[in-house]
């Protein structure tokens, strides 16, 4: 026997095998094929396997390779049709409790994050990629941090004590802004810039965030308590150019698309020139915050001198930020702490 | 500030459209707030910063739209003919004193006599009411005009109502009264001026006029006061009356000094023109005209180094020339052209190099300034603080807590609440935050407390809420900052061994689960109404206090009505900062296996773990790695009353050897034998 005619009626067997088992019906149709393809004593399988002895010698490798082949298909299309045939059947209801795995999942509880915080996590990362390292300070002032540093004298109504909280001292009923010593909840972050330039020389590149504090009657977009972001730069050739690149950056990377960004004139005692900014975003000009050039007496006022370095600052409020991105609408549900407010974020 | 723009074309030609210079106006300093339109009038309204005082005038307006325009500037001529001149020099009529020059530096008064008194003319009346003036009689109205035509705020007084022909400026007394032309009282003090005659008030200086002074249809003869008021003394006045007007909105930003004359004599012009009469051709002033402003120098290279960008240098000193400035040429200041730039009285907001530099900036375009110019980079990082940071989140986030922020002023009772970290009374703010609350927390928990309340009523009982704030610890000594200490807070409605569970579990997470174990010591009882009794406890980290829990005592509960059992705690963040590990490095893993024996020690019920693990630790000596508690059952009837079981395993494991069961027997017999020494334990057998 030669050995293509033995692979011949090793493939016609294959076929004929995975058909008729693919086709088998029931049970017992399937345990008759079973014999007939794979029985131990007249199976067609062995049949075959009896004719190898014919082949050359040097032809039995390749035989032996191909027959082991087809005997693994067949055993394969022989456990398919069993396990078809065994699946449609009805099966035997288990006496004991079923575990139902489309039951929900034991979730693990864990606590969300105040928006207010991930905005600010936010805001640190996007600045850290731009040079910008975050910094802080006390909440509470004294009044050479918070004004006179920052080039808001005596007479400026910013420092009106109806404007601010300032601390009630004992034995003194009535509030001398003035007064050495007087000290406020801080209206700005600013203050922490004038705290790190005392301490440290320039150049540098700082944010300060956290909590700053004004007496206004809590609305929807109101509340006396927020959050603000400063910005600060100071070196040697810092202009406004790199002022209004270094927004356009920051805008550009918290909200994911390319930002325009405007200047319009403004006024603040410790920049300038100083300017408002806005940022182009759906086809409108949003308000984003105030900046500006340090005024050369907050660089006098830190020891730094003015003919020598430039910078600029910039002061964002975070809520708005927040409230824009999370579509909060509400000022103060940031501060309410309802859970089903929180676990949304 | 409203513009009328049939007002404003008297001054300068207006060749484009209101909505262009509208939008021109903002991006040059007067923001746009709104257009509205006034019978067939196109009325602007623009937003003046508190620094352009010279812009709260007509005439102001003009000169920022000349200079944007590039049209002349048109300014009314002052010409009274001869023969409406009064032939008697004013001071035979009246004299005026000024004993508050702190209050008003300046004071100029003029008269006119025979003023016939009627309804002011068609335009005049159109212009005031295009920016929402009421018209009230023709001198009345011409004061209004001239004060929104120039900036500067005026009074006409009857004359004949000034008693003693004498005019006073001085301090009101204190609880003097006066009745003003609103027809309302008002007491006054002595930081406040008053303009007043030989025997009494007759108005209130820079706020308001008198109203036994007004004009009226009887009046003949005026005097028309041109003066200047210092803007703290009448801002403070104006606040305390709440009595704000145009005239107190104008002096509170402070108005030109060298322009009082000019503007008594522009109303003295209307006036004649209008209600007729004749005026003294002198007036009365009793200061003088102020020093020129000092000239500023201004180099050219500056400008550049400030913006960014290249001004043509004949344009920047042509912007300068065309805002009011006199240039002047100067010596070269290094290799940089200078002029010399002497800014207009009116704009005293200029005194700088800067000043003359944004002033440039502004009128050529911040949109020339480009927004891609080169930034260069520089290092920054994470701050270790950070990192504390997020290591305490991520625990207590993981623990199921959700961040809470809350207000840093509370309430007198929340302020006295659950205060642990000091002895000393809460400060306080003289303006309150919120209803009630001027108290500078020193604990966070009151505020959690609240906002549990708030989710309870919300059928919200699990919640569990964390903060991190500061709390404001006040200064030992007089005249420092208060400690502001960053405390983490919580409150949950779970088992107080959760609580104290986190507190190690942040210990392990921020220096190292290697030092926790050795860093968290004894714990030291609270005592005090808010904690339930036996619960509260500090942990403590090398002898310092870290944090605190314990559960809400029932008696807090009911007053607060919080019907769930409630854990509370703090931790010092500022202290555990001081153990905070940046970078943990690897200890190698054991290579010998540990043993494991359970013991179970009958003891009294008083014995507490702390003691008894102490007492397993030092007698175990260096094999022991580990002590861990199992649990607490009791059996009385076998044990007898007052006694309890505590199963614990020791984790025995040698760094050198596998240790033999004798090894391991030995050191569970000493555990045994100090157990039963130190704490009367017996081992269950």
């Amino acid at each position: 026997m030669s050995l293509p005619v033995f692979l011949t009626a090793l493939d016609a067997l294959a076929s004929e095998a995975t058909q008729s088992l693919a086709n088998v019906g029931d049970v017992q149709g399937l345990e008759e094929l079973r014999v007939r393809f794979t029985g131990a004593k007249n199976g067609q399988l062995k049949s075959i396997q009896k004719m190898m002895g014919s082949l050359q010698p040097d032809e039995r490798p390749a035989a032996g390779k191909r027959f082991n082949e087809v005997r693994d298909a067949v055993q394969s299309a022989i456990d398919a049709a069993a396990s078809r045939l065994n699946s449609s059947s009805t099966p035997s209801r288990p006496s004991g409790p079923v575990f139902d795995p489309t039951l929900p999942g034991i979730r693990p509880r864990l606590g969300h994050l105040h928006p207010i915080t991930q905005t600010i996590e936010h805001l640190k990362e996007i600045m850290g990629r731009l040079g910008f390292t975050a910094t802080e300070g006390p909440e509470i002032e004294d009044t050479w941090h918070n004004f006179v540093a920052l080039n808001i004298p005596e007479d400026h109504p910013a420092r009106d004590p109806l404007d601010n909280f300032y601390l009630a001292t004992a034995g003194k009923n009535a509030v001398d802004p003035a007064a050495p010593g007087a000290m406020l909840l801080r209206s700005q972050t600013s203050t922490v810039q004038i705290r790190v330039m005392e301490q440290c020389l320039p150049p540098l590149r700082i944010i300060s965030l956290g909590r700053v504090y004004r007496p206004d009657a809590a609305d929807a977009t109101h509340f006396p308590m927020f959050h603000q972001m400063e910005g600060l730069w100071v070196d040697r050739h810092v202009t406004l150019a790199q002022l209004k690149s270094v927004l356009r950056m920051f805008a550009t990377s918290y909200l994911g698309s390319d930002v325009h960004i405007r200047f319009r004139p403004s006024f603040f005692p410790f920049t300038e020139p100083s300017v408002e900014v806005d940022y182009f975003w759906n086809d409108s000009w949003i308000e984003f915050g105030g900046a500006g050039m340090v005024d050369p007496n907050v660089l006098s006022s830190v020891g730094y001198d003015p003919e020598a370095y430039s910078g600029f600052a910039f002061g964002l409020g975070v809520e708005r930020l927040c409230m824009r991105r999370f579509a909060i609408t509400d000022i103060r549900d940031l501060f309410r702490s309802d859970v089903r407010f929180l676990r949304q974020f | 500030m409203l513009v009328s723009w049939e007002w404003l074309s008297q001054y300068v030609k207006l060749d484009v459209e209101p909505e262009e210079l509208a939008t021109r106006f903002a991006m040059s300093g007067l923001n746009h707030e709104s257009t509205t339109h006034v019978a067939g009038d196109v009325v602007i309204d623009v937003e003046v910063t508190s620094n352009r005082g010279d812009c709260l005038g007509h005439i102001g307006v003009a000169r920022e739209a000349s200079v944007l325009l590039n049209q002349a500037l048109l300014i009314p001529k002052l010409e009274i003919a001869k023969d409406r001149l009064l032939a008697q020099p004013i001071d035979s009529l009246l004299t005026i004193e000024n004993h508050f020059v702190e209050g008003c530096p300046r004071y100029i008064g003029r008269i006119i006599r025979g003023v016939k008194i009627g309804p002011s003319p068609e335009w005049l009346r159109r212009r005031l009411n295009a920016i929402g003036i009421q018209s009230v009689n023709n001198v009345v109205d011409v004061t209004n005009y001239v004060m929104f035509e120039s900036g500067q705020p005026l009074h006409a007084f009857d004359l004949k109502k000034i008693r003693g022909n004498k005019v006073l400026v001085r301090r009101a007394e204190a609880n003097e009264k006066i009745v003003a032309i609103d027809h309302r009282t008002y007491e006054l003090d002595s930081s406040m001026v008053v303009i007043a005659d030989a025997e009494r008030a007759l108005a209130l200086g820079g706020v308001m006029g008198g109203v036994d002074s007004e004009v009226s249809s009887e009046t003949t003869d005026l005097l028309i006061e041109s003066a200047a008021f210092t803007p703290l003394t009448i801002r403070r006045c104006a606040r305390k009356l709440r009595l704000h007007s145009p005239a107190s909105f104008r002096f509170e930003r402070r108005v030109d000094q060298a322009s009082l004359d000019w503007s008594a004599k522009r109303c003295c012009q209307l006036i004649l023109e209008i209600a007729g009469g004749q005026c003294t051709t002198d007036a009365i002033d009793t200061g003088s005209d102020p020093e020129p402003s000092p000239s500023i120098a201004l180099r050219r290279d500056r400008i550049a180094k400030v913006t960014g960008i290249d001004v043509p240098w004949e344009q920047s000193v042509d912007i300068l020339r065309s805002l009011g400035c006199i240039a002047r040429p100067s010596e070269s200041r290094g290799a940089s052209p200078a002029v010399l730039i002497t800014p207009p009285s009116f704009r005293g907001d200029l005194t700088r190099e800067i000043d003359l530099i944004e002033e440039i900036a502004r009128i050529y375009g911040y949109d020339k300034i480009p927004e891609d110019a080169e930034v260069p980079t520089f290092v920054s990082g994470k701050r270790p603080k950070d990192v504390l940071l997020e290591r305490v989140r991520s625990v207590v986030t993981a623990a199921g807590f959700d961040e809470a922020l809350t207000p840093s002023v509370v309430t007198k009772q929340a302020g006295h609440l659950l205060s642990y970290w000091t002895d000393q009374p809460p400060l306080q703010t003289k303006v309150q935050l919120l209803e009630g609350a001027t108290f500078l927390r020193r604990s966070l928990v009151p505020s959690l407390l609240q906002a549990y309340q708030l989710n309870q009523s919300q059928q919200q009982r699990d919640a569990a809420l964390f903060e991190t704030a500061v709390v404001y610890l006040p200064a030992q000594s007089e005249g420092a900052l208060p400690r502001e200490q960053l405390t983490l807070g919580w409150v949950a409605a779970c088992e107080l061994r959760q609580s104290i569970g986190m507190i190690e579990e942040l210990i392990a997470r921020v220096a190292g689960i290697h030092r926790a174990t050795q860093l968290l010591k004894t714990n030291e009882a609270i005592a005090g109404p808010d904690i339930d009794e036996g619960t509260g406890l500090w942990s403590c980290v090398d002898g310092k206090r870290l944090a605190w829990s314990g559960l809400l005592s029932r008696s807090l509960r009911n007053s607060l009505k919080i019907d769930a059992d409630l854990c509370v705690g703090e931790m010092n963040l500022d202290l555990l900062f001081e153990f905070l590990q940046l970078v943990p490095t690897l200890e190698p893993l054991a290579t010998f296996p540990a043993i494991h024996r359970d013991l179970n020690l009958i003891v009294d019920e008083m014995v507490r773990w702390d003691r008894l693990s102490e007492t397993v630790r030092l007698s175990a000596g260096s094999l022991l790695t580990d002590c861990l508690y199992r649990e607490t059952y009791r059996d009385p009837k076998k044990d007898g009353a007052g006694k309890k079981r505590i199963l614990l395993t020791l984790v025995l494991q040698s760094r050198q050897q596998t240790l033999t069961s004798e090894q391991a027997d030995q050191v569970v017999q000493q555990v045994i034998d100090a157990a039963a020494k130190n704490l009367d334990a017996k081992l269950l057998a």
